[in-house]
């Protein structure tokens, strides 16, 4: 199965996934709204599949592939935190950004080759990343209960305590992540953490998410909102990390290439 | 929680506004120390000095975390506000770091250029260590099983920061060049320095291993892959025998990942270093077809192109390495000997030496008649260890548990 094909399961999936987001609301098509919501995942999973044999090493190594999986990631936590929580915008939000990141992949298609620099070839490379788009993807869940809680005038417990157990297993996941990718460091470049533009803000990012675990220790209305406040700036950070590094003139000389 | 009368500032308990206020004065101190005093040296903290460090944080924490936990003073220092303040200064420093290119010695007025090393950066990231070692102290005098995430992570933490931090002074860097049947200890450091090592090498032999490389075409004139706009290329596949390149059909009809030229111009596969990769392909474009051999080439063999018209030619593009790898016996001064092969991801360890495979000769490609190491000598690196595969458990048990059961905060206070 190569890239020539995604387009065949991505429409479907991008289909599927946005009907599921509308039909969630009325009760009497929940139902098949979860229906649909699966259909489109097993068949992008199955694309990655197939593209993974095809192109015989796993498909993380460029920015276009890490939004495959963020695709993937987004719509399971979305369907998971859904069945937990009961909110039916956590489906329809999370099915949008994963259809708005398919669409930028079919627009905008990186090359996607065979060949992998020798010091990629590591068992840390695939729980490294699948850990680091895990969290991402929890983190963006919680920024949307985030904005939601500072839009509304009277604070709903629910979607805070929402908003605080997607932050802790998502800061779980990103730690997880970063501290494999010291381990792989120290095996590859000779330092477990060399402050390369990318630790620095990956640093940032994790400083931000732990703040706002800390903040949340002890609660009244103003460390609240401050609170709501740090998740939706420790996104835009984390968009940086993910995203924006190689833009940025200190990150010239970066070893990660996303 | 009840709400707290109305107080002033500076009156126990202490909050959020004196915990920025305090962090933030540390931070303007440390600005003005470096601008007075230039940046900090962080070798003035080599051996011994840091292990006395060690112990007298050690001690601090301890002493501090079981006999004061009762001042006021300490319950806010180690507390959640003064947490709070400390990681946002972190995160503020970072960002500052994040946003300007670092370089290895400050030339700027506050050090925002060399921000590990700048004094801001240093006296934060030593409160914060305290801060976390009197904490973790202080909880561990009630101990509860049920916060045994809570421990992991902190006392991760806080160990994973002194010994990286303090052990950063002792670290050594080299790099070693060896040339194939020859053994060598002699190394340079970053100036060109050089030193003779406790560790040698015998390098027996150096060999890598490429991918199958990518068909391109270019315009005769000036070499640039065409279209100018967005080359394309055709990546060789053993797979994938048919495809499209800058309007051109290909098809595969042979392909050698190690082959050597025959007199005749055609080619054949041997298993030598000199080899090179070399495809016989059919290229069809409105009824005309072209087809021969092409060649990358090497330092050992020509390459060769297939012309397509007066103007553009199809060529074969540099290859992508996928392996490197050499073949040496280790000899230490405690008298081991380990014959291993070291590849990149794939680096030796004795004794505290790790060492990594670092480069040969880019020209001459698997004809290096030389390979060259980086040996990374890091005496504290088990510790650091030690408290990384804590933070991970820790990491695991914030993922199991969520938010879970609220935190035990209440009996800090």
């Amino acid at each position: 199965m190569t890239w020539n094909d995604f387009i065949y399961f991505a429409i479907p999936a991008i289909l599927m996934w946005v009907i599921a987001g509308i039909l969630v609301y009325a009760k009497k098509t929940a139902r098949a709204s979860e229906v649909l919501m699966l259909m489109g995942i097993a068949v992008f999973t199955a694309f990655i599949i197939g593209f993974w044999i095809h192109i015989e090493r796993p498909p993380m190594r460029t920015m276009g592939e890490t939004r495959l999986w963020y695709s993937l990631f987004l719509t399971i936590v979305g369907y998971v935190a859904y069945k937990r929580w009961q909110y039916p915008w956590l489906l329809s939000f999370t099915a949008a950004i994963a259809a708005v990141f398919v669409i930028i992949n079919l627009l905008k298609p990186e090359i996607h080759s065979k060949s992998m620099m020798p010091a990629l070839q590591s068992i840390w490379f695939i729980p490294h990343v699948v850990s680091y788009i895990l969290s991402y993807a929890m983190f963006g869940s919680a920024t949307i209960g985030a904005i939601i809680l500072l839009h509304k005038k009277n604070q709903d417990k629910h979607i805070f305590n929402f908003t605080d157990n997607m932050i802790y297993v998502g800061f779980g996941f990103l730690m997880l992540g970063l501290l494999m990718g010291a381990i792989w460091a120290k095996e590859a470049w000779g330092h477990y953490w060399s402050w390369d533009p990318k630790e620095t803000w990956a640093f940032i990012t994790c400083a931000a998410y732990l703040g706002y675990i800390h903040i949340r220790l002890k609660r009244n209305k103003k460390t609240n909102n401050l609170a709501l406040w740090f998740v939706i700036i420790a996104f835009i950070l984390l968009m940086i990390t993910w995203i924006g590094v190689n833009y940025l003139p200190s990150a010239q000389h970066s070893v990660h290439v996303y | 929680m009840p709400q707290n009368k109305k107080r002033n500032i500076g009156q126990f308990p202490w909050r959020y506004p004196e915990s920025v206020l305090v962090t933030g004065s540390f931070i303007l101190a440390g600005f003005i120390l470096q601008s007075v005093a230039g940046e900090f040296n962080f070798y003035l903290l080599a051996k011994p000095v840091n292990y006395f460090i060690t112990g007298f944080m050690v001690l601090l924490c301890i002493t501090l975390g079981l006999f004061c936990s009762k001042s006021k003073f300490i319950s806010w220092f180690s507390g959640v506000e003064m947490s709070v303040s400390l990681i946002s200064a972190l995160l503020f420093l970072s960002l500052i770091m994040g946003f300007t290119p670092q370089t290895t010695h400050s030339h700027s007025l506050f050090g925002f250029d060399a921000m590990t090393s700048s004094w801001a950066f240093v006296i934060i990231y030593l409160l914060t260590l305290l801060s976390l070692g009197i904490l973790t102290v202080r909880r561990l005098r009630h101990f509860q099983s049920r916060s045994l995430g809570f421990y992991f992570n902190h006392s991760g933490l806080w160990l994973l920061m002194l010994c990286s931090g303090l052990g950063y002074a002792d670290m050594e860097r080299y790099i070693m060049h060896v040339r194939e049947g020859e053994t060598e200890w002699r190394v340079y450091n970053d100036n060109n320095q050089m030193k003779e090592l406790p560790v040698a090498i015998t390098l027996h032999d150096f060999d890598m291993d490429y991918y199958p490389p990518k068909l391109a075409i270019i315009d005769l004139d000036n070499g640039d892959v065409l279209p100018t706009t967005n080359p394309d290329f055709f990546q060789i596949d053993p797979d994938m025998l048919q495809g499209k390149l800058n309007g051109w059909k290909i098809e595969v009809e042979e392909y050698i990942h190690q082959a050597v030229r025959n007199s005749d111009s055609t080619y054949q596969e041997v298993s030598m270093p000199g080899a090179t990769p070399a495809i016989r392909v059919r290229a069809t474009k409105d009824h005309i077809v072209r087809s021969g051999w092409i060649c990358g080439g090497n330092q050992a063999q020509l390459f060769m192109t297939l012309p397509l018209d007066d103007k553009t030619s199809m060529v074969m593009t540099v290859a992508e390495p996928r392996k490197f790898i050499s073949d040496v016996d280790i000899y230490t001064q405690s008298e081991k000997k380990i014959s291993t092969q070291i590849e990149v991801n794939k680096p030796v360890s004795v004794d505290n030496w790790t060492i990594y495979q670092y480069g040969y000769d880019n020209k001459a490609g698997r004809l290096s008649s030389y390979s060259s190491f980086e040996l990374v000598y890091d005496p504290w690196l088990i510790p650091v260890y030690i408290g990384i595969i804590m933070l991970m458990f820790g990491s695991i048990m914030m993922i199991w548990s969520g938010k879970g059961r609220k935190e035990a905060i209440n009996d800090m206070e």
